[in-house]
């Protein structure tokens, strides 16, 4: 028996599989790179689209653009990927090594790694609903499987399953959003709703719950529980997820249907309550974290709270402002992550409290970080300073209040980041660091180089976040930030941001209260505790299903068949009968059917009467033998070579399946329930045979679809129109079916033997 | 286990492969289709293990370790025959030739792309039928 690599253990050539698992590594990192190479040719050359009709009676298209959006997020995905990638091909055998699992499950990662680029990818360029809600899930699937890669913790899992279900379901909303926008345009294509689209109720709804997803996406008060918990998955999935990925795709939904979003103003104030309201709690509770992870975590929620808070005030400084956001906050959040990821690697410790001093072990990690920090903190000579410019020039353009609520964001902002990034290299040396490989630390030093250069040279940036501005807001945009050496408002309001954060480093006697106070009110009666209660009456519910459905198969059965029989009687007492039960007549011809039958009613006493296994097993293959004959003698005999084949199979499965149960002792029946079982077996018996004897009466009419099928079985260049409605006519049901049937297979298969698939 | 069983059950394998192919090429012009010639096959198959056991079925026919991926194969050659049209702007589940086209013929054999399809269902159907049979033998044999 060849034995999959998990059963081999750490004997079977760890030589080989790790050799095979670096080779993974390297080659994700190597379709990263042509990837972004690629997008950048593609942008520089102006765009490109393609468009295909992927359903046409549904009005599906496989409306791929690469336009100025798509730029912007698949450059993102793609050079952040590489980066990243580069960043796991160190990190992830270190990591493996740390939980004691083989160096080969690294092929665990990689094709999750790919496959979570190329959704983003294909999300970004996406301009069909349907196309988006697919690249969507597909997202939250490669998720899942990254978050939860170290299946063996408890936490892991439990982290996976929670991305799964507050992003997944949430994007059950858009998807509702999306038909009811079809309902009312007659089309899935983001581009021409928003030329046809009216203001009105259904439009509001519509754009609402498409918004609702992306800011689950983008883990947004309320819905922002997860994403703190996410932090479970290795660094560089962190890295990744919160800075190009998984996150980001909330925007990048809100980019792309903005000018929907746009059509009703209550939306664009529901973003700004939305955005303002996660800019704070996040940045308080980032104060509040003492994990290195946490704190970026709620960082990043506060952070992509700026966007949103962006996408609401609209327009087109606002739409630029939010694109180059992304960009800024992309580089300098995963560079941020994976200095937390080599820290931790690094030292052991994961926590604020316990670390401290590192700049001088780790000076080149200590720059790199700074760097990064700064940009965060939007400090000039790195590309964060336009991105809060921009945002300040937008929120002033809106009114005071909001302009006032921009600086107290981005002072929590100064104040949280540097809490972490003095905390970890300044001050008192606490904890032993340790040497790390070079590819733990060169690529934040990539990133770092480049937020620099952004800072200096902001033309090239500033054109890809016009080009993206440029969809969201539906005309072409203009952007030119750039250092002003004056007074206006933009400058002071940076000023104040510095210093307000600045009190806030520096005062925790009165920080630390309350932020504590508000993390604990957080616990109490924050969206996480609903989130746990709902999952665990709903798991409960499923239990109480469970049990009553396998107690009593009779039970279950009765259940179906007996209010069946009912109805059907009812609707027979309400329906005049007269003319719809014909009995025909029995020729010499029919003696072949009738023998038959009767054997095959025969057959269906014996399984009724007879107890024990074995014999009610061969009594109804018989009946089914039976039934198959009869259809060979009424002329269908696609249908009987099926039935024989089917039968003969079932009756091999049903004497395999019984031949593992426990031997049978005593009487099968319990004696209460013999007349109940008779009476249900009796009405479902009597209304199945009312309702098919009507049915067979009806003389059947002229036009029908079989009719049409057998007509057009020729032009399919076939002549047995079983065969060809199966193939060609209904090829698409067939096609879903086999689908199903493998999926089952897999379900039957592992449930045999434990989870082994062979 | 009776002596008859023990020498015929495994010789049903050709037989049954016969039949299987027959109908599958016969299929648009006569009884049968891809899903009945790859439940034929797998009842074959299932008889081997039965007279055989696992063990021994397995040893003497190895291409059965693989039926997992000859379902996935099969699975993948439907969805390829069924979403090809995609690639020259046909909508999916377009089959070729079209109607009206002719039809390509070697002798009396007549290329059609369903034909592909109907290979793609027998292959899932006997790769599919094969994994439950084989777990089934297992646990039947040595439960654990």
């Amino acid at each position: 028996m060849p034995q999959s690599a998990d059963d081999a253990g750490p004997l079977a050539l760890p030589d080989a599989s790790a050799a095979w698992s670096r080779l993974l590594a390297w080659a994700a990192v190597a379709i990263a790179g042509v990837a972004f190479a690629i997008s950048l040719a593609v942008w520089l050359a102006g765009g490109a689209a393609v468009d295909l009709p992927w359903a046409p009676s549904l009005g599906l298209r496989l409306d791929l653009s690469f336009d100025g959006l798509g730029a912007l997020y698949a450059l993102l995905a793609t050079g952040i990927g590489l980066v990243v990638f580069v960043y796991g091909a160190g990190y992830l055998p270190l990591h493996l090594h740390h939980e004691h699992r083989p160096a080969s499950d690294g092929r665990r990662f990689w094709p999750w790694m790919v496959l979570f680029m190329g959704a983003m990818v294909g999300l970004a360029c996406a301009r069909d609903l349907v196309l988006m809600f697919v690249f969507f899930d597909l997202t939250a699937v490669a998720s899942y499987f990254l978050i939860g890669f170290d299946r063996e913790r408890r936490d892991a899992r439990g982290a996976a399953l929670m991305a799964l279900l507050v992003t997944g379901v949430s994007a059950v909303a858009m998807l509702m959003g999306a038909v009811l926008l079809y309902a009312e345009y007659g089309t899935f294509s983001v581009p021409l709703l928003a030329e046809r689209a009216v203001p009105g109720t259904a439009t509001t709804i519509a754009t609402a719950l498409i918004a609702v997803a992306a800011l689950a996406k983008s883990a947004q008060v309320p819905l922002h529980f997860w994403l703190p918990r996410a932090m479970e998955a290795p660094t560089p999935v962190s890295a990744y997820l919160h800075s190009a990925a998984m996150v980001a795709a909330g925007v990048l939904v809100l980019g792309r249907i903005h000018p929907l979003l746009a059509i009703d103003p209550v939306v664009l104030d529901g973003l700004l309550v939305v955005g303002f309201a996660s800019i704070v709690a996040g940045g308080l509770l980032a104060l509040a974290q003492d994990r290195l992870k946490q704190i970026l975590a709620y960082s990043t929620i506060s952070q992509y709270g700026y966007v949103v808070v962006l996408y609401g005030v609209g327009g087109e400084v606002a739409a630029g402002a939010a694109a180059l956001y992304v960009i800024a906050h992309g580089i300098a959040k995963s560079a941020l992550f994976m200095t937390a990821g080599t820290v931790i690697m690094s030292t052991g410790e994961d926590r604020l409290s316990c670390l401290g001093g590192l700049a001088r072990a780790m000076p080149g990690l200590a720059l790199a970080s700074f760097v990064a920090a700064a940009t965060l903190a939007a400090l000039p000579l790195t590309i964060g300073f336009f991105k809060d410019e921009l945002f300040f020039a937008a929120a002033v353009e809106r009114g005071p209040v909001v302009g006032a609520l921009a600086v107290v964001a981005a002072a929590l902002t100064v104040a949280y980041i540097w809490r972490f990034w003095l905390g970890v290299f300044a001050g008192q040396r606490r904890s032993q660091a340790t040497a790390v490989p070079a590819l733990l630390v060169v690529p934040v030093g990539v990133l770092a180089v480049v937020a620099v250069v952004g800072g200096l040279l902001i033309e090239p940036f500033a054109r890809l976040a016009a080009d993206a501005a440029g969809i969201t807001f539906g005309a072409p945009v203009h952007l030119a930030p750039a250092y002003h050496l004056d007074a206006r408002p933009e400058n002071a309001m940076a000023l104040a941001a510095w210093l307000l954060g600045g009190l806030v480093l520096l005062a925790p006697a009165v920080r630390e209260p309350v932020v504590r106070r508000v993390a604990r009110a957080g616990e109490l009666v924050g969206p996480r505790r609903w989130y746990g209660l709902l999952l665990r009456g709903v798991s409960r519910m499923s239990d109480r299903i469970h049990a009553s459905e396998v107690r009593d198969l009779r039970n279950s059965l009765a259940a179906v068949l007996l209010p069946t029989g009912v109805l059907v009687a009812l609707g027979f007492l309400a329906t005049p009968t007269e003319g719809s039960y014909v009995v025909g007549t029995v020729t010499a011809g029919d003696l072949p059917m009738v023998v038959l039958l009767a054997l095959a009613a025969a057959a269906a006493i014996t399984v009724a009467r007879d107890v024990g296994r074995l014999r009610p097993v061969l009594a109804l293959s018989v009946l089914g033998f039976a039934l198959a004959a009869v259809y060979a003698v009424m002329g269908a005999p696609d249908v009987a070579l099926v039935a024989v084949v089917v039968e003969t199979m079932l009756t091999l499965v049903f004497v395999g399946v019984f031949s593992r149960l426990p031997p049978v002792t005593g009487t099968l029946r319990r004696p209460g329930r013999r007349g109940r079982n008779i009476a249900a077996g009796v009405v479902a018996g009597v209304s199945a045979f009312a309702v098919i004897w009507a049915a067979l009466s009806r003389t059947p009419s002229g036009r029908s679809d079989s009719a049409e099928q057998i007509r057009l079985t020729p032009s399919a260049h076939g002549s047995d129109v079983v065969t060809v409605i199966l193939a060609d006519f209904r090829g698409l049901d067939t096609m879903v079916e086999i689908t199903v049937l493998l999926v089952a297979v897999i379900g039957v298969a592992s449930l045999l033997r434990r989870g082994r698939s062979w | 286990m009776s002596n008859i069983f023990a020498i015929i059950a495994p010789r049903l394998l050709g037989p049954a492969l016969v039949i299987g192919i027959a109908l599958i090429v016969r299929s648009y012009v006569s009884v049968g289709d891809g899903f009945s010639a790859g439940v034929i096959v797998a009842t074959a198959i299932a008889l081997r293990y039965v007279s055989l056991g696992w063990r021994l079925a397995e040893r003497s026919l190895p291409i059965l370790r693989h039926a997992p991926i000859v379902a996935g194969a099969g699975l993948l050659l439907a969805l390829a025959t069924g979403f090809a049209g995609l690639l020259v702007g046909d909508p999916p589940f377009t089959l070729y030739p079209r109607a009206g086209e002719p039809v390509i013929h070697i002798g009396t054999l007549e290329l059609i792309s369903a034909v592909a399809f109907d290979v793609g269902v027998f292959l899932l159907v006997t790769g599919s039928l094969v994994v439950v049979v084989h777990h089934l033998a297992r646990l039947a044999e040595d439960p654990t």
